[in-house]
């Protein structure tokens, strides 16, 4: 039986569908507050900006912050394109990467059997407890010891191993059938044919979902900026944009700011709603038995 | 007889081919974690031990390098001595988590079961209550907060400050502070809802005819059949909460370690707090853990049980028997 959107609940809702909605449609109008804010934040003139008690909606757009965020970004040395440049290379990378290593090793430590995976996996989970603030120096230590300081190592390595995706694709590795896998080594796949050709078509929502969240966790990162690299031509644009916004004074940086943070938060936009088939999927695929 | 013998013949060759197979196995699985395991060693492992010998020693950071020197457990001590306001706002969170937890799971899951009846436009809803994941973690979430949009200003929170004024201070600031802070929870939701859903989903749907069958309300059926089948998914939801409040940019305690850790009292004492921290947070996982896991396991524990019994009666009898064959011997070596 093909999977048909919503015959698989349970029919018990049959009283009509007005008392539903008359709940979610207001929670779901709190769960957009957050994008409406930013798209109106960075519309708002500077006494909106400041205005007490502060407002929610912007009631005399102007695109005044943007002008001024052009305007900083052409007083300083290197282009702003550098800057984006290095953002989506490094991106892209890790997106890529993080997204091979957790479904690859997600397979192993799903499908595969060898000595000590329980105690990968065991590994991961703490790996998820610890605060990333705490491994900072360290971690700067390591990536010194590497001598990966100063190239875009520095922005990618520290970001590829993410327990939470890794987490995630294997739980979903595990809904995979077994026969389905048997049934292709039995027609004589390989391991690395029965991934690509099986595991990873099967786990795309997975995918999806994890790489909307790599993405957010690389494009908005600034601290390896911060850190790692003190060769100007090689930050981030996250990191530009912050200090963009701090340089100026305040009161100006406010509505920089403000411009930035909607910049920088649309490309997260654009791939979510690029990804929301899947992600959704997320949702309906996991129903499939 | 003779099914017998095929049983015990079966195991011989297949445990040679096993061998081979799980070898085979087990390199393919190695190859597939190797890339994995290399970066948690040199990227997760080995700064994480670091800073545990941090934790231990004073490091000051001269133009030379890093200075560490070994001084046992003296951050530990001085930070339980003197670490006032970090102790505080440890007991803050600790409270604060323990209450918003709770939020967060029964808020999700309300949805998560909203969202899966029948609706128009089910799609668009999920998509809207999934959307803010996207900026849950950025630094947009902390100008949200900045500007007060966290809270419900029309919800006047002098109120419920009296109405929980007699319990202790820490009890009732968490309590104001859920209630300030209640949209926030609700952003953080999203992931949360998503779990929910996908395992609402994949309970067997004649489970619930059966139900009805028999005569069981929709409310009955939440309570007896959703509720039960879900409870991984509860304590899931309930560990991913934790941990994403407790890594969270907004968490006062991450800034104060930040602050420390390039203040006047340097790493070490900074990577001090931070082990304290990390292990308040596994903690309070293990007792959310504990608390939910519990009842879960009734079943299995359960079956464990009768397997067990069995299996004690089984070696039992297979005693009994051989003793039968050996007294069954001698008797006969005996009586000859």
């Amino acid at each position: 039986m093909a999977y048909k959107g919503n015959n698989i609940n349970p029919q018990t809702f049959e009283k009509g569908q007005a008392k539903l909605i008359a709940i979610l449609l207001p929670l779901a109008m709190f769960m957009l507050l957050p994008i409406v804010f930013i798209i109106c934040h960075a519309f708002k003139p500077m006494q909106e900006l400041f205005a007490f008690p502060p407002k929610f909606f912007v009631s005399s757009p102007t695109l005044d912050n943007f002008k001024k965020l052009m305007k900083a970004s052409q007083s300083s040395g290197i282009p702003i394109s550098r800057y984006a440049f290095n953002s989506i290379i490094v991106t892209v990378i890790v997106v890529l990467a993080s997204i091979f290593l957790s479904t690859a090793t997600g397979f192993a430590l799903s499908k595969l059997k060898f000595k000590g995976k329980f105690m990968l996996m065991e590994i991961n989970n703490l790996a998820l407890m610890f605060v990333a603030v705490a491994v900072m120096i360290p971690r700067y230590l390591t990536i010194d010891f590497l001598h990966m300081t100063d190239t875009y190592w520095a922005h990618i390595l520290p970001l590829l191993a993410m327990p939470v995706s890794l987490f995630l694709v294997k739980q979903f590795i595990d809904q995979v059938p077994d026969a389905l896998i048997e049934a292709a080594y039995m027609d004589g796949a390989n391991d690395w044919k029965v991934y690509y050709k099986i595991i990873l078509p099967m786990i795309k929502p997975a995918i999806a979902t994890s790489a909307i969240m790599a993405f957010q966790q690389v494009w908005v990162n600034t601290e390896s900026s911060n850190l790692y690299v003190s060769d100007e031509n090689l930050k981030t644009l996250a990191f530009y944009m912050n200090t963009l916004a701090n340089a100026n004074n305040s009161v100006a940086g406010q509505g920089i700011a403000a411009a930035a943070q909607l910049i920088i938060f649309l490309p997260n936009l654009i791939l979510f709603i690029i990804l929301q088939k899947n992600v959704m999927n997320t949702m309906a695929s996991s129903g499939i038995k | 007889m003779a099914k017998k013998s095929k049983k015990e013949k079966a195991p011989k060759p297949q445990k040679v081919r096993r061998g081979k197979l799980a070898m085979r196995d087990a390199i393919a699985g190695y190859c597939f974690v190797a890339p994995w395991v290399i970066g948690v060693i040199l990227l997760v492992a080995r700064p994480m031990i670091e800073s545990a010998r941090y934790s231990m020693s004073t490091v000051r950071n001269t133009p030379n390098g890093l200075f560490v020197t070994f001084t046992g457990v003296e951050n530990y001590r001085q930070l339980w001595l003197n670490g006032v306001t970090f102790m505080t706002e440890l007991v803050a969170y600790i409270s604060r988590t323990i209450l918003a937890v709770p939020v967060i799971v029964v808020f999700a899951l309300i949805i998560a079961i909203l969202l899966n009846g029948k609706i128009k436009c089910k799609g668009l809803f999920r998509l809207i209550f999934f959307l803010p994941v996207i900026i849950a973690s950025g630094p947009v979430m902390g100008m949200l907060v900045d500007q007060g949009a966290g809270s419900i200003s029309t919800l006047d929170t002098s109120v419920i400050e009296n109405i929980v004024g007699f319990l202790p201070d820490a009890v009732s600031d968490a309590i104001v502070n859920v209630f300030e802070n209640i949209v926030l929870y609700l952003w953080y939701s999203g992931v949360q809802i998503l779990i929910f859903l996908s395992a609402i989903q994949k309970i067997n749907p004649s489970m619930y005819e059966a139900a009805k069958m028999d005569g069981a309300s929709g409310w009955e059926c939440f309570w007896k059949i959703t509720l039960p089948t879900i409870k991984p998914m509860i304590l899931l939801n309930a560990v991913y909460t934790i941990i994403f409040l407790s890594g969270n940019e907004q968490n006062t305690i991450i800034v104060t370690i930040r602050d420390t850790m390039f203040g006047s009292q340097g790493y070490g004492y900074a990577s001090a707090m931070a082990w304290v921290y990390a292990l308040v947070v596994t903690l309070m996982t293990g007792l959310i853990a504990l608390l939910l896991m519990n009842k879960k396991d009734q079943y299995a524990k359960k079956v464990k049980l009768v397997k067990k019994e069995a299996k004690r009666q089984e070696r039992m009898l297979k005693k009994a028997q051989q003793r039968g064959k050996k007294n069954a011997k001698k008797i006969a070596a005996y009586k000859r």
